[in-house]
């Protein structure tokens, strides 16, 4: 164990030690697009070390000038101005460096090699290696199996750091991602892993945590008590743009149910955590998908819906078919759109329906988890006095505007008695002074200081492919037709009907 | 008396009230109807009421700094300036406005109050300020120029004050021990100290890593320098924080702050540098270990510091324990 910085300030300050970043798939969009500008903003706010460094491995022939130099272009296009990063990027230049070969080539691996024990002589890396996994899952296996044998996947010295950083998806289904766990844990503990859902690093996210165990008024309310149901909508206006072909193997349910929905519902109907530690809060979360019930084959057509995008009008543009996008198949059965009514059976939920829903080409992109109250258990008003009144409602808005709004009653002023639902909103970026980092930047830092509370545990993945298997069997068995809906609209009627047949509505987000 | 309500440039100003020698009761009524007039200014997120308190030419600087903030401004704010002739009748002159900044289709609206204070009033703060400040919220007043008296009125009503100790310490050499006096009273947020946090972390990262760490307990020399305040300040931090003793820290003037630390370990020597060269807004570290390439990282400084300065001052409420062990490390420097 290394002594204590004297320097660092405990409580709040996190710097990243020294180490060597090295992205599998540098070439690809997610390094030059994500990656490095989260890097660029991370050094700006004097977050990253001295001597951090970048190591690019892809097939692509790229020289260390013409990595650093395409980097560089990538994240001048989404990131901060030249003037600003100038100075940066000097100093970053001697670290980035790039290795060609094939990920299954021993010789690839070791020349990587060599590059890193020059990283730790020239720039006091210390061993320390965080290795990201930018490439698409058919290649973990051997990416992950070369480090092994090149010796890679331990840190060379007991102060020193090696972690994998792997990006969804993980797996295809409950079995494929078992076969990936076992293969990424052959030559890294799960300690070791950090598997990433940038859902968890957006603020409001984690503020999900905050808003729920920091005051004591809402957490006694979160409950079957009081909660009538509970609705969570991740909605796209985009369709599957350049995506098609990965869309046609993936749908929406593995791309945003499996992952995103499932771990936005966990932090939401959790128990609260002994502590802020990493494996007390994800401890909480398996517990709360473990006790999401999961379907009987039968009855996934009465709770499940899917649906596919037909052309339609979407925030003022003519958009065309999921059919006719590009790489898509022109007859594909692939769903674009997913409706699901979950039970949860804890005591906490028993009885509670939990309504899900994600679509490409919605009319919006939203993302919000909406806490729908019961109904006062009488009303004393005349019904006429009380239209246009609903039942409270406590929605935490994830995107684009992060906040918080509550609805209530109120009185509309007059001399009449009539009451009326308003909503009370809570800004997210207007109530604090500080700027909030972009959920790729604070899930690097973390992944580099070895925090990981915000990375998803190989039982997290199992429990959500639990939840989603038996769905994915009917569908693919041909039971549940596939539902169709217009572009720009908010759905197929199948997906109202699964709320009207109980008395319930959609929100309008 | 003469007052104005008018609307304004609908993406900054929503509205202006302006008056001569009016009471507190009729400022805060026509802000409740600047509010009543103005839709987007229905729901107010505020988390705290920033008092702004000196001469007239330093409030016109602290209001540019406090507009700088733009979108992340959730307070209220009370812009006074103190007319310095004693003799004058006391009374008020107010403007109020009604501000907004629209981000990404969001709205964040908050309210401004410059008053100039006359006459005997400027001894009477405390009954100026407490019918402004929001409920619930902590208050923190914001001196730019200058150090509060012990028996200022404002300081019970305030939860927290915010100094320049650098705008002083030129004028005022008691400066640091006058500041440690206060934040035995009261939380004190230094602004000089949260500009040199591009320094604090740069230190803090030269011994982060195995490579380096062990440095950190074999520092024998330290070189500190830059103006009067920031140097002393930096020194005292380095002083306690490495629990070295007063005769192996030199502090010394220069435009710019510069530290330059020798330290033993393994039987090697090392040198750690973090400097700003020149006026160019970048500074830099150079860790240089016997036998090791050195190994350079620059880092250009934010822009808009006095308002990131501020912003970092007001974020953090309660006592910071760093500031503390810097002053104490100073008055030890000091007193030698």
């Amino acid at each position: 164990m290394l002594p204590a910085n004297p320097l660092l300030e405990p409580a709040t300050e996190r710097v990243a030690p020294p180490a060597v970043l090295v992205v599998f798939g540098a070439s690809g969009d997610l390094t030059s697009r994500k990656l490095v500008p989260a890097l660029e903003q991370l050094g700006l706010r004097r977050l990253l070390p001295n001597g951090f460094s970048v190591v690019g491995v892809a097939r692509t022939e790229l020289s260390d000038a013409e990595f650093l130099a395409r980097m560089r272009e990538g994240a001048a296009e989404v990131g901060a101005s030249p003037e600003e990063s100038r100075h940066l990027w000097e100093s970053l230049a001697g670290g980035f460096r790039y290795v060609t070969g094939e990920y299954g080539d021993p010789d690839t691996f070791l020349r990587l090699r060599k590059v890193l024990e020059e990283l730790d002589h020239e720039r006091g890396t210390g061993g320390n290696r965080l290795y990201y996994l930018a490439t698409p899952p058919a290649t973990f296996a051997t990416i992950v199996d070369s480090l092994a044998q090149a010796d890679l996947n331990r840190s060379p010295s007991p102060e020193s750091f090696a972690r994998v950083v792997v990006e969804k998806p993980f797996g295809r289904d409950g079995r494929s991602a078992q076969a990936l766990d076992e293969t990424v844990h052959a030559a890294f503990d799960e300690s070791q892993v950090y598997r990433i859902d940038h859902y968890l690093g957006k603020e409001t996210v984690q503020n999900l945590l905050a808003l729920r165990f920091a005051n004591a008024i809402f957490e006694p309310i979160w409950n079957r008590r009081y909660v009538d149901h509970v609705q969570v909508t991740v909605a796209e206006a985009l369709g599957v743009g350049h995506r098609g072909s990965f869309y046609e193997q993936a749908g929406a349910l593995r791309d945003i149910v499996q992952n995103h929905v499932l771990q936005v519902l966990a932090l939401t109907l959790m128990e609260p955590p002994a502590s802020f530690e990493a494996d007390a809060i994800r401890d909480e979360k398996v517990k709360a998908l473990r006790a999401v019930d999961v379907y009987a084959p039968h009855q996934v057509g009465a709770q499940a819906v899917r649906a596919q995008y037909d052309a339609g009008w979407v925030q003022g543009s003519e958009v065309g078919a999921y059919r006719d996008e590009e790489g898509v198949n022109p007859h594909s059965e692939r769903e674009t759109y997913v409706a699901m009514r979950l039970e949860v059976d804890n005591w906490r939920w028993a009885g509670v329906p939990i309504y899900v829903r994600t679509g490409k080409r919605l009319p919006k992109r939203v993302t919000e988890v909406a806490m729908e109250f019961s109904a006062v258990p009488h009303l004393p008003f005349a019904a006429s006095q009380a239209e246009g009144l609903d039942p409270a409602a406590l929605v935490l808005r994830i995107q684009p505007d992060e906040g918080i709004t509550l609805r209530f009653g109120a009185k509309v002023p007059g001399q009449a008695f009539r009451v009326r639902s308003v909503s009370m909103d809570f800004s997210y970026g207007a109530a604090f002074l500080e700027e909030t980092p972009e959920a790729y930047e604070r899930l690097l830092l973390d992944a580099l200081v070895g925090d990981p509370t915000l990375f998803i545990r190989t039982d997290e993945v199992a429990q959500a492919w639990r939840i989603c298997d038996p769905v994915l069997g009917a569908w693919d068995g041909g039971d549940v037709p596939l539902a169709r809906y217009d572009a720009g609209s908010w759905g197929p009627w199948e997906a109202e009907a699964l709320l009207a047949r109980e008395g319930r509505r959609w929100r309008r987000p | 008396m003469a007052a104005t309500l008018t609307p304004s440039d609908p993406g900054r100003t929503l509205g202006v009230w302006e008056a001569d020698d009016v009471g507190v009761g009729e400022i805060g009524s026509a802000m409740a109807r600047l509010r009543h007039q103005h839709r987007a200014a229905a729901v107010q997120t505020s988390v705290l009421t920033l008092v702004v308190v000196g001469a007239p030419a330093a409030i016109e600087g602290a209001a540019a700094t406090v507009r700088d903030l733009g979108d992340q401004h959730p307070s209220r704010t009370l812009l006074i300036g103190i007319d310095p002739d004693d003799d004058a009748e006391a009374g008020l002159d107010a403007r109020a406005s009604l501000e907004l900044v629209v981000r990404e289709g969001a709205s964040v609206c908050y309210d401004e109050v410059r008053l100039r204070v006359r006459g005997r009033a400027r001894y009477h703060l405390d009954s100026v300020v407490e019918p402004f400040t929001l409920p619930d919220v902590p208050v923190v007043v914001w001196l730019p120029d200058d150090l509060p008296s012990p028996g200022d009125p404002l300081l019970p009503t305030v939860d927290r004050v915010v100094v320049d100790s650098r705008a002083v310490a030129q004028e005022r050499p008691d400066t640091l021990a006058r500041v440690a006096a206060l934040g035995r009273r009261l939380p004190v947020a230094d602004l000089s100290w949260y500009r040199l946090a591009t320094w604090r972390s740069m230190l803090a990262g030269v011994f982060e890593g195995p490579a380096h760490r062990a440095f950190a307990a074999g520092v024998d020399e330290v070189v500190v320098r830059g103006n009067h305040g920031p140097r002393t300040l930096l020194a005292g931090w380095l002083l306690r924080r490495l629990g070295l003793e007063p005769e192996q820290v030199e502090v010394g003037p220069a435009a710019h702050v510069s530290v330059h630390l020798s330290a033993t370990a393994g039987g090697r020597r090392a040198t750690f540098e973090v400097a700003r060269r020149s006026d160019e807004r970048c500074v830099e570290a150079i860790i240089a270990v016997e036998g090791a390439p050195p190994v350079v990282q620059r880092v250009q400084m934010r822009r808009r510091w006095p308002a990131l300065a501020l912003a970092s001052a007001l974020t953090t409420m309660g006592a910071d324990r760093s500031y503390a062990e810097a002053l104490d490390g100073s008055m030890a420097l000091v007193g030698r």
